[in-house]
C-alpha cells in the first residue's frame, strides 16, 4: 500500500477532488476578509448556480457554455440582490452579528426550500454520466475532470492574486478590509467593494457547482454540507487571509485522502473536525507559517 | 387522543428548548447554534444510562443535564478566549464533529439510533404522566429563566451583552457570566433531552443536525429574542403551524418545501419590519431591555 | 289545532316513495364505510421518489381491488403520510393514524423509522407491517412488528453463497454505507461468503456524506479481490463504481435490490456492465403480471417506475390486507391488532399476484431471489436462487 504509484494516486486523486472546495473557500474567505461577514447565504448561492446550470443543460437543452454563463448570470443577480437589500440594509441599522448569521442562514434555507418545490428532492448531476475519460500517467489515473478541476483551481487562484495586488480595485478590496471607515476617507467605497466581491465569490461559486456537479449527484441540501469544508479551511487559515484559506482546504483534502493509509476510510470525516477542535484550542488565530504567506500589498 | 397529546409534549420540549436557547442568545448575546448537540447529549447520557446503569428516570435525567453542562463549559471556556465570533463556527463544528462520533460508535447504536430504551410508565397513565411532566417543565424553565433576568443579575446580564467594555471596566467578569448562562442554557436543553429519551424510547442522530439548530433559532427569532414568552408562541406556531397543514390536503411533494418557505419567508420579513419578534416592543430595538421583558 | 295527527294516505305514500328512493342511499352510505390502509412514507425528502411511486403503487392496487368489489363489500382507501425517512416525523404519522384515523394496522419502511415506530405500535396494540426496510433487527422489535418484506438476512445471505459457489469468486471486498442499510447486510454477507468458503479481503465502511472514494478504493484493489460487493444508497453506488472503473479495477461488481434502477446504467454506462443486483420479487419473465403491470405504469406515470420490485410489493400489500380483513370478516370478528395478527398467522400463506406466494414465518419471511445482470446496458435475468 506504501508503493510510490499508489501514494502518487492518493495524492493527485486528492489535491484534484480537493479543487471545488478550494474554489467555495475562495469565494467564503475573501467575502470573509472584505466584509467581515461569515456568509452562509453562499450555500444558497451554490444551489441556485447548480439548478440554474441543471436546468438549462437538461431542461432546455442548452450547450454548456450557455449554461455555465446563465448561472454566472443567476448567481451574480443573488449575491448582488442579498448584498444591496439585505445585508446593506442590515449594516445601515448596525445590527449584531447574530442577526446577519440569522439573516444568511435562513436565506440560504430558503433558496433551498423553493429549489426543491421546483426540482424536487432526487440526487441530480449535469450530465447523465459521472464517468469522465481517463489517461494513465505514469501509473496514475488521471482524468479529464481532475485535469479541470485542478486547472480552475489554479486559474482561479492566480487569477484573484493577480487582481488583488495590481488592479485598482483588488487594491481597494484589501483597504476596505484592513479598515474600512479609513477607506472611505480616502474615497474608496466601501460598498462599492463588498459589491465586487459578492460578484467575484459568484464566479467561484459557480465554477466549484461545475465541478460537483459533473462528478456526483446533488440535492438541494448539498450546499449547506459543502459549506462547512469552506468554514474548516477559513478558520484554519485564518481569518483575513484568502490564501492561507484555500492552502489550508488543500492540506485538509490530503490528510483526508492519506488517512486511509492508517485509518478506516468512515473516519475520514471525523478527522475534519478533530481538525477543527485543534484549531480552535490551539491555533485560534490560524495556523502561521512564514514561509506561506503570500504578498498582498504587504499584509 | 395520543396524537394531541404527543404533539402537546413535543411542543413542551421545543418551548424548553427555545427559551433555555434565548437564555443563552437572546439574553446573552452569545451567537452559537450547536443547542441541538446539548439537547442530543442529554437524550443519549440519559437513553444509554437507563439502558445500561438501570438508574431511576430522575437521576438518568439530572445526570444526562449534567453532562450536557459539562460539555458546553468546556467549548465555552476555551472559545470564548478568542472572541465571541469565534462560538458561533466552535459551536457548530462542535455539533456536527460529535454527531459524527455518534454516528461512528457502535455504544450509541452508531447511524441507526439508539433504540429499547427503557419504559418508564406503563399503562393508560404514561400519556397523561408525561404531559403533566413535560408541561410542568416547560412552565418552570419560562418562568425560572424570566425570574433571571428580571432580577438584578438579569440586568447584569444585559449590561454584559449591551455594553460589554464598560461592563469590564467596572471590574466585572463577563468571560465568566457567559460561561455560567451557557451552561445553564445547555444544561436545561440537556434535561430537556433526557425527557425526550424516556417518552420515545428512541434517539438518532439525524434529529440534531443543522436543521433543527435553524429550527430552534426560528422559533426563539420569530417569538422574540430577550423576550420571556417569546420562545413560547414562537415553538407553539413552528410546530403546530406544519401539523395542521398536514391536515389540508395539498399533494405531499408540495407540503414539506411549502411549510419551510412560509416558515422562512415569515423570519426574514420578521427580521427586516420587526426584529424584536411577535413577544417584543415594536421600536425595532432588536435588544429589549431585559427588565422591561415580559 | 286543526291538523290532524293521523297519517293520512298521502302522508304514507310520500313517505314511502321518499324512503325507496333514499334506499340504495342508505344501502350505498351502509357499503361505503370504506376500510383505510394507512401507510407512511417519505413523500418529500431525498428518498421520496421511492415513496411517492410506493403509495402510486398502492392506490393502483386499491383501484383494482374495488373495482373487483372491494374488500367484503367495502371500498379500500389509501391514507398515505409523509415521513421524510424521519423517524420523528414517523412517530408523528403513525399517532395520527392510530389516535386520528383510529386504525388497527399500518404499513412502514426504511429502518430508522420502523424502529422508531416499533415502541407506539407495541404500546397501542397495532399492527405495524414493514413492506421495504431490510434491517435484520426489524425481526425483533415486538410483538406487533411484522414483515412482509424479506429481511437483509434473505437476498444478502444468498447473493453470498451465489457468488462463492457458481460464480467461483473467492475474495470478495465489501464496502458498504456506515449506516443502518449497510452495517448489517455488510456483516451478513461476510458471515455468509466465509461460510461458503471464501475470504472477504476487505471490508470498508464509507460515510454516508463521502463522494470522494479513491483512498478506500485503492486499499481494496491492494487487498486483490476477484469480487467487489458495493452495499449503500443510490446516492453513492454509481460514484463507488465509477471512481473503481477509473482507477483501473475491472472486477464485477455486486450490489443489491437499490440499484435495480435504469438511472444506474445511465449514470454509469459502461461501466455498470456486469453489475449484479438482488431483486425481492419475480420480474418480467418470471411473473406474467409483471410486463403489464410496467405498461400500465408507463401509460398513467409516464414513465418507469422506481424501484420496480419494492413496488411489487406494495401493489401487493393491498391484497395481502384483503385477505386478512376477508378472513376476519369470514371470522365475525372486528379489525383490531390483534385479531389481524391472528389473521396474519393463521391465513399464513398469501398468494400475492405481482410477488408470489408469501409465507408468514414468525416475524420473517423468506422468499425467492432473483438476481439480474447489466448485459449491453440493459437489465437482465442471471438467476433464481431458493
Amino acid at each position: 500500500m506504501y508503493e510510490p504509484v499508489i501514494l502518487a494516486q492518493i495524492f493527485w486523486t486528492g489535491v484534484a477532488t480537493s479543487a471545488p472546495h478550494v474554489l467555495m473557500t475562495l469565494g467564503f474567505a475573501l467575502t470573509l476578509k472584505v466584509t467581515g461577514l461569515w456568509n452562509f447565504a453562499q450555500a444558497g448561492f451554490m444551489a441556485i448556480a447548480f439548478y440554474t446550470m441543471f436546468f438549462a443543460l437538461n431542461g432546455l437543452d442548452l450547450p454548456i457554455f450557455v449554461a455555465v454563463l446563465l448561472a454566472i448570470g443567476t448567481t451574480i443577480a443573488a449575491s448582488l440582490a442579498t448584498e444591496v437589500y439585505g445585508l446593506q440594509v442590515l449594516r445601515e441599522r448596525q445590527s449584531g452579528n447574530l442577526m446577519f448569521f440569522i439573516f444568511t442562514l435562513i436565506l440560504s434555507q430558503f433558496i433551498m426550500y423553493v429549489i426543491t418545490l421546483i426540482f424536487g428532492t432526487e440526487p441530480q448531476t449535469l450530465f447523465k454520466s459521472i464517468l469522465s475519460p481517463v489517461q494513465i500517467v505514469g501509473g496514475v489515473a488521471v482524468s479529464d475532470w481532475d485535469l479541470l478541476g485542478v486547472g480552475l483551481m489554479i486559474g482561479g487562484m492566480a487569477a484573484l492574486w493577480l487582481f488583488m495586488a495590481f488592479t485598482k480595485e483588488g487594491q481597494f478590496l484589501t483597504a476596505v478590509s484592513d479598515n474600512a471607515k479609513l477607506a472611505e476617507l480616502y474615497g474608496i467605497s466601501a460598498r462599492r467593494s463588498y459589491r465586487v466581491t459578492a460578484v467575484i465569490a459568484s464566479l467561484f461559486i459557480v465554477a466549484s457547482m461545475y465541478l460537483v456537479g459533473s462528478h456526483g449527484g446533488v440535492v438541494p441540501n448539498s450546499p449547506l454540507e459543502l459549506i462547512l469544508g469552506a468554514v474548516l479551511g477559513t478558520l484554519l487559515g485564518g481569518i483575513g487571509r484568502v490564501f492561507a484559506a484555500a492552502a489550508a482546504s488543500i492540506f485538509l483534502a490530503l490528510i483526508q485522502s492519506f488517512s486511509i493509509l492508517v485509518l478506516a476510510s468512515r473516519w475520514q470525516n471525523l478527522l475534519l473536525y478533530g481538525f477543527l477542535f485543534i484549531a480552535i484550542v490551539v491555533f485560534p488565530r490560524g495556523v502561521r507559517l512564514p514561509k506561506f504567506r503570500f504578498a498582498l500589498a504587504g499584509r | 387522543m395520543e396524537y394531541l397529546a404527543t404533539v402537546t409534549i413535543l411542543i413542551a420540549i421545543y418551548v424548553i428548548l427555545a427559551a433555555s436557547y434565548n437564555l443563552v442568545i437572546g439574553y446573552g448575546g452569545l451567537a452559537t447554534v450547536a443547542h441541538p448537540i446539548f439537547f442530543a447529549i442529554g437524550a443519549y447520557v440519559t437513553g444509554l444510562l437507563a439502558i445500561h446503569a438501570g438508574l431511576p428516570p430522575i437521576v438518568c435525567v439530572a445526570l444526562g443535564a449534567v453532562a450536557a453542562m459539562v460539555a458546553s463549559v468546556l467549548l465555552a471556556a476555551s472559545s470564548l478566549r478568542v472572541s465571541g465570533d469565534y462560538l458561533l463556527i466552535a459551536s457548530l463544528g462542535f455539533q456536527l464533529g460529535l454527531l459524527q462520533l455518534i454516528r461512528n460508535l457502535e455504544i450509541t447504536g452508531g447511524p441507526g439510533g439508539l433504540s429499547n430504551i427503557p419504559s418508564t410508565i406503563v399503562g393508560a397513565a404514561r400519556t397523561p404522566t408525561f404531559l403533566a411532566i413535560t408541561i410542568g417543565l416547560a412552565v418552570v424553565s419560562v418562568l425560572g429563566i424570566r425570574a433571571i433576568v428580571r432580577g438584578p443579575y438579569g440586568r447584569a446580564i444585559t449590561a454584559m451583552r449591551d455594553e460589554e467594555l464598560a461592563f469590564t471596566a467596572l471590574g466585572r467578569n463577563a468571560m465568566s457570566m457567559k460561561i455560567v448562562i451557557f451552561a445553564v442554557g445547555c444544561g436545561v436543553a440537556g434535561m430537556a433531552g433526557g425527557v425526550y429519551a424516556f417518552y420515545f424510547q428512541y434517539v438518532s442522530p439525524e434529529q440534531f443536525e443543522v436543521l433543527q439548530s435553524a429550527q430552534i433559532l426560528t422559533m426563539v427569532v420569530l417569538g422574540g429574542m430577550a423576550t420571556a414568552y417569546g420562545p413560547v408562541v414562537g415553538a407553539v406556531l413552528l410546530l403546530a403551524i406544519p401539523q395542521a397543514i398536514t391536515f389540508l390536503d395539498l399533494p405531499q411533494n408540495v407540503m414539506a418545501p411549502l411549510q419551510g418557505i412560509i416558515f422562512t419567508v415569515l423570519v426574514l420579513l420578521f427580521l427586516f419590519l420587526r426584529p424584536t419578534g411577535i413577544m417584543g416592543d415594536s421600536d425595532n430595538k432588536p435588544r429589549a431591555r431585559a427588565s422591561e421583558a415580559a | 289545532m286543526t291538523r290532524s295527527l293521523i297519517l293520512s294516505r298521502r302522508h304514507l305514500v310520500a313517505g314511502a316513495a321518499l324512503t325507496t328512493l333514499a334506499m340504495p342511499g342508505i344501502v350505498r352510505a351502509q357499503a361505503k364505510d370504506p376500510i383505510k390502509l394507512g401507510t407512511a412514507m417519505p413523500l418529500t425528502g431525498s428518498q421520496a421518489g421511492y415513496g411517492a411511486d410506493f403509495i402510486v403503487g398502492m392506490r393502483m392496487a386499491a383501484k383494482d381491488v374495488n373495482d373487483a368489489g372491494g374488500i367484503a363489500g367495502r371500498p379500500v382507501e389509501i391514507l398515505a403520510l409523509d415521513t421524510q425517512a424521519d423517524p420523528q416525523l414517523g412517530i408523528n404519522a403513525v399517532n395520527r393514524f392510530i389516535g386520528v384515523e383510529k386504525l388497527p394496522m399500518f404499513f412502514i419502511a426504511w429502518s430508522a423509522v420502523v424502529k422508531a415506530v416499533a415502541p407506539v405500535a407495541n404500546r397501542e396494540k397495532v399492527l405495524a407491517i414493514n413492506t421495504g426496510a431490510n434491517a435484520p433487527e426489524i425481526a425483533h422489535l415486538g410483538d406487533y412488528v411484522y414483515t412482509a418484506f424479506p429481511l437483509a438476512d434473505v437476498d444478502i445471505s444468498k447473493l453470498a453463497r451465489y457468488t462463492v459457489n457458481t460464480l467461483a469468486k473467492k475474495r470478495a471486498a465489501v464496502l458498504y454505507i456506515n449506516n443502518d442499510t449497510g452495517i448489517d447486510a455488510a456483516k451478513i454477507y461476510r458471515e455468509n461468503f466465509t461460510a461458503a468458503g471464501g475470504q472477504v479481503v476487505a471490508f470498508e465502511a464509507y460515510d454516508p456524506k463521502a463522494t470522494e472514494f479513491t483512498g478506500m478504493l485503492l486499499k481494496t484493489r491492494a487487498a486483490n479481490p476477484d469480487m467487489v460487493h458495493v452495499h449503500g444508497l443510490l446516492t453513492d453506488v454509481p460514484q463507488v463504481i465509477a471512481q473503481m472503473r477509473q482507477l483501473g479495477m475491472t472486477q464485477r461488481v455486486s450490489t443489491y435490490s437499490v440499484a435495480y434502477n435504469p438511472k444506474i446504467i445511465e449514470q454509469l454506462g459502461a461501466a455498470a456492465e456486469g453489475l449484479i443486483v438482488t431483486s425481492l420479487a419475480p420480474g418480467v419473465e418470471e411473473n406474467p403480471k409483471v410486463a403489464p403491470f410496467i405498461e400500465r405504469w408507463k401509460k398513467e406515470i409516464g414513465r418507469a417506475p422506481n424501484g420496480l420490485p419494492y413496488i411489487q410489493y406494495q401493489y401487493d400489500m393491498v391484497l395481502l390486507a384483503k385477505a386478512m380483513y376477508e378472513y376476519l370478516d369470514k371470522a365475525g370478528k372486528p379489525a383490531t391488532g390483534d385479531t389481524l395478527i391472528e389473521a396474519l398467522n393463521t391465513v399464513k400463506e398469501f398468494a400475492l399476484p405481482l410477488t408470489g406466494k408469501l409465507v408468514i414465518d414468525g416475524h420473517r419471511v423468506d422468499k425467492p431471489v432473483y438476481l439480474l445482470t447489466v448485459e449491453k446496458g440493459k437489465f437482465v435475468p442471471l438467476t433464481t436462487l431458493t
